[in-house]
């Protein structure tokens, strides 16, 4: 007890913003929240804890909460959520300087006005810091073309544990000084130090675009593949080639059929052309769907917010929620899909699920009680393992994370990443257990 | 193939001829050794202990695995391409030569890619898939001669990076032989995202210090459907760093965006592949386009338009693809063109923000009075990747130290104005003591931390990358005790 109130004084001394916290579904809390606005503050903070080994977590609006930990509570949150502004904008260089809090919604209104975005469609944009994107690698159906946070991010401020704040890469768009720290980073949950400042490449806003919806009129394995491979091995450049099972379709697009969703973004001769393209691909059985303006960005925006959990109090079954994000070669998507459409069926269980086809990230969802859901997880994660992929966890409350271990069985170079947490965390005070193999 | 008998009394030698399959894929006679005994960074040379060529995975573990239980400095190489002397064998190392791991293992154009072993040559590849529709990305200008290996730990760039990234956006998975002689997969099997830290990118581009890469999957793309050229002449350097700016301020992003200045020119002319620039402009942009045919030609009014308004004495896009590639050969052969007009060249390789380019082609001018010595500067002008070329002559005295100084004088000036002192070449040795210039101790000490966690006993490709901490420790005990004392 002694330990808290000693935090509770030096945030009070310091006159840092903060509160007392009450444990949650999700965990991964901490007694005390803490809001710092500035990397002294956060410096000087750790420097504090880091000596008295208090533990620490980390967020940004905590839309990740229900994604990996094993604790509870730690001594002390710190919530990025205040720390937020643009800090450098150089138009002409296409690069930006942003603080880690700042949502990622708000960073591409302020872009837009220059004609320009970060190329990044992670989930829930609206509620996503891009100190969170980041530091998890979210990814959506764009990142075909866009790619993730591990091509956009050139340089990074983070304050390590023990205080200490290193910067990462630079302010260019190419650099190969030194290691790619970089990327040590990026996915690593927060476990290695609290990014405080990014430093993205950008690009000009696409002139043009338009989304197309295809639909099937069957589930014929066959004709999905061929169908697929055709439109891949093609010369258009889709931004997104995402297979939707019909649950997924109906509740973004209302057609309640599995689909392709395949966008472009580009000069609108190109765009137009694309479209026209699909069109003669398109066989008879199949509808196409094109989606222009507002209407394109309305279903974008649908699917996006997916994942978002209104909890169990809004169920009145009480059910649980659960996303997860399944890894596997381009083209099992299509194999892994089918197979969880038979589970939907077969098991009467919600579940829902939508892939990239050139990239081979799906997202899943399920509602249900505790042990259907543990018991369908662990039948996925059997199917993406037979498939070379994997399958962990995004979102479920820590009860359930206890149970059933997010990120999976740990690999051979498990060692490395103990090392490499050992060194830049010694006394393992931020972010305990939260991500793989307990690191 | 006749037994010899190995002619030494190096039991090391004999200890690892043990292990090879081959027992004469090694090399020993100081007269062998002498093509090792530096990369294409040529200024530095040091002769290797041996040279072996392993032809698989479990042989460079078993070499590796000797020379950490002997405590043999080793180190990787593949087709000595390298700029910055990362395969330079500084503490008279066992190198490892992957040039006889070059099998391409598999293609899987569905789902687009294809893995290679270390010493597969990269134009190779494209040239395999090429007639299907695809291609390898990541273009160095040594790319029909340079491993895919060696491009993955030097995280190797190229002209068409601008659009569509450097080597660490294209590689998917690794196989790698711990500086223990343990072989890891990493980014398993090429599945993005792996959960965990991103070993995959921290190696890329890490200069053969963290581990040694034997299998390699990599990302293939489509072919563009069209593609389109425009060459730019311009009497005012400055006008042709603005267009570049105005180019992508218009939100186009060309395939490639490169420049040659005044001196430049003078050599690629000079040299194998001539294509007639005039000798009297102070700059040609070379500017590529590609996509979809049906979007290509109101991006090339754009740019010619653009061209225009920044005083372009003559522009024109590419007649044929003959005249395309011979723009192209003009271009990528442009470090070797400058033979043709000096004894020798020092290529450096710093990066700025694009809008610094006209200041900063001003103070390297500078430079080059102070120094006395010619500077040409070839650059990936969209992406803000300079390469000055100082031209010396080894042979006059003193001149050498003077050429690196002015060298490391651009690098200086491309960390002031907010850049960095190497784009794609590696920091190898050239480059050490610059990493001073955009790192402070902490961040230097936060990486060498980080190599400690693979390379332990740091047996591995000591003494590259990182400036010697030993040096700056010893200067600030020296300082202590001075106080203390």
């Amino acid at each position: 007890m002694n330990d808290v109130l000693s935090i509770a004084e030096y945030l009070t001394t310091n006159k840092l913003e903060y509160e007392m916290t009450e444990p949650d579904l999700f965990g991964n809390s901490g007694q005390y929240t803490v809001y710092p606005t500035s990397e002294e503050e956060l410096s000087a903070l750790f420097a504090f804890v880091h000596m008295h080994q208090f533990t620490v977590n980390i967020q940004g609006t905590g839309s990740k909460r229900g994604y990996g930990g094993l604790i509870d509570q730690a001594d002390l949150l710190i919530s990025m959520e205040k720390f937020t502004g643009i800090v450098e904008h150089h138009s002409g260089d296409m690069t930006l300087t942003v603080k880690a809090g700042t949502k990622l919604e708000d960073v591409q209104r302020y872009l837009e006005a220059f004609n320009q975005k970060l190329a990044l469609d992670p989930f829930m944009p609206y509620v996503s810091t891009i100190g969170g994107v980041i530091g998890s690698n979210d990814s959506g159906p764009k990142r075909l073309n866009y790619g993730s946070a591990r091509d956009a991010v050139i340089g990074l401020r983070v304050v390590y544990p023990d205080g200490k704040v290193i910067r990462t890469g630079g302010k260019v768009v190419k650099n190969v000084a030194g290691y790619d720290m970089n990327k040590l980073f990026i996915s690593s949950m927060g476990t290695l130090g609290v990014i405080t400042e990014v430093t993205v490449k950008l690009r000009p806003l696409a002139k043009s675009t338009a989304t197309c919806i295809i639909s099937f009129q069957g589930e014929d394995r066959n004709k999905i593949y061929s169908f697929t491979r055709k439109l891949l091995n093609n010369s258009i450049e889709p931004i997104s080639c995402e297979l939707l099972d019909p649950v997924v379709s109906y509740e973004i697009s209302g057609i309640n059929k599995l689909s392709l969703l395949v966008s472009f973004e580009d000069v609108e001769k190109s765009v137009d052309y694309q479209i026209k393209y699909i069109q003669s691909l398109v066989e008879e059985e199949m509808k196409l769907t094109v989606l222009r303006n507002n209407e394109e960005k309305q279903l974008w925006d649908r699917l996006y917010q997916l994942p978002f959990d209104k909890g169990p109090e809004h169920d009145k079954d009480e059910k649980l929620f659960a996303v997860a994000k399944i890894g596997t070669i381009n083209l099992n998507v299509i194999d892994i899909l089918l197979k969880v459409m038979e589970i939907r069926k077969k098991d009467n269980i919600d579940i829902y699920t939508h892939g990239g086809v050139g990239h081979g990230l799906m997202q899943l969802y399920i509602k249900g009680k505790e042990r259907e859901m543990i018991e369908t997880l662990t039948k996925i994660r059997n199917i993406t393992n037979e498939n070379g992929g994997y399958c962990i966890v995004k979102h479920l409350p820590l009860a359930q994370r206890l149970v059933f271990d997010t990120w999976g069985e740990t690999k051979g170079a498990q060692y490395l990443l103990e090392g490499i947490k050992t060194k830049v965390d010694p006394k393992k005070i931020l972010n305990r257990k939260r991500y793989v193999g307990g690191i | 193939m006749k037994k010899k008998k190995l002619k030494t009394n190096d039991r090391h030698i004999h200890g690892l001829s043990q292990l090879l399959n081959d027992k004469q894929a090694i090399l020993y006679h100081k007269e062998d050794l002498i093509s090792y005994d530096c990369d294409g960074f040529t200024i530095h040379k040091s002769l290797p202990r041996a040279v072996v060529f392993p032809h698989s995975t479990e042989e460079v573990a078993r070499i590796v695995k000797y020379c950490h239980d002997h405590a043999l400095p080793f180190l990787a190489r593949g087709a000595g391409t390298g700029l910055s002397g990362g395969a330079i064998p500084l503490n008279n190392e066992v190198i490892i030569s992957l040039v006889k791991m070059k099998r391409l293992i598999d293609i899987d154009l569905d789902n687009r890619r294809a893995v290679v072993e270390p010493g597969y040559v990269n134009l190779k590849l494209t040239n395999q898939i090429i007639e299907r529709g695809y291609y390898y990305a990541p273009d160095p200008s040594s790319q029909y001669c340079c491993t895919i290996g060696g491009n993955v730990a030097e995280n190797a760039g190229g002209a068409h990076c601008l659009k569509y990234g450097v080597t660490t956006n294209h590689i998917l998975g690794l196989e790698l032989v711990l500086p223990n002689g343990e072989i890891v997969e990493i980014g398993g099997n090429g599945v993005l995202d792996e959960p965990g830290y991103d070993l995959l990118g921290l190696i890329t581009g890490s200069e053969g210090t963290l581990g040694i890469v034997t299998k390699i999957i990599v990302r293939i793309l489509k072919n563009p459907e069209g593609k389109q050229t425009v060459l730019a002449y311009f009497d005012d350097i400055e006008d042709g760093s603005q267009a570049v700016s105005d180019i992508i301020s218009a939100g186009i992003v060309p395939a490639a965006l490169e420049m040659m200045d005044k001196t430049a020119i003078e050599g690629v002319e000079a040299a194998s592949f001539p294509v007639g620039h005039p000798k009297d402009i102070a700059a040609v942009l070379l500017i590529e386009v590609d996509g979809i045919a049906a979007g290509i030609d109101d991006q090339i009014e754009q740019i010619l338009s653009v061209c225009r308004n920044r005083n372009v004495r003559e522009v024109r896009a590419a007649k044929n693809e003959q005249e395309r590639a011979a723009w192209w050969a003009n271009r990528k052969t442009g470090f070797g063109a400058m033979g043709a007009i000096s004894p020798d060249y020092l290529v450096q390789d710093g990066v700025i923000p694009r809008s610094k380019l006209p200041e900063v082609l001003r103070r390297i001018n500078k430079i080059s009075e102070e120094y006395g010595l010619r500077i040409a500067n070839i650059f990936h002008a969209g992406d803000g990747n300079l390469h000055p070329l100082v031209l010396f002559d080894a042979r006059i005295p003193g001149e050498t130290e003077k050429a690196l100084a002015a060298g490391s004088a651009c690098l200086k000036v491309c960390a002031d104005v907010g850049g960095t002192i190497t784009g794609e070449h590696g920091v190898g040795i050239e480059k050490r003591e610059e990493m001073r210039f955009v790192f402070t101790d902490e961040e230097i000490a936060a990486q060498t931390d980080i190599r400690s966690v693979f390379n332990t006993d740091n047996l591995l490709n000591a003494g590259k990358l990182f400036p010697s901490p030993s040096r700056c420790a010893e200067v600030k005990k020296e300082m202590k005790e001075k106080i203390i004392g």
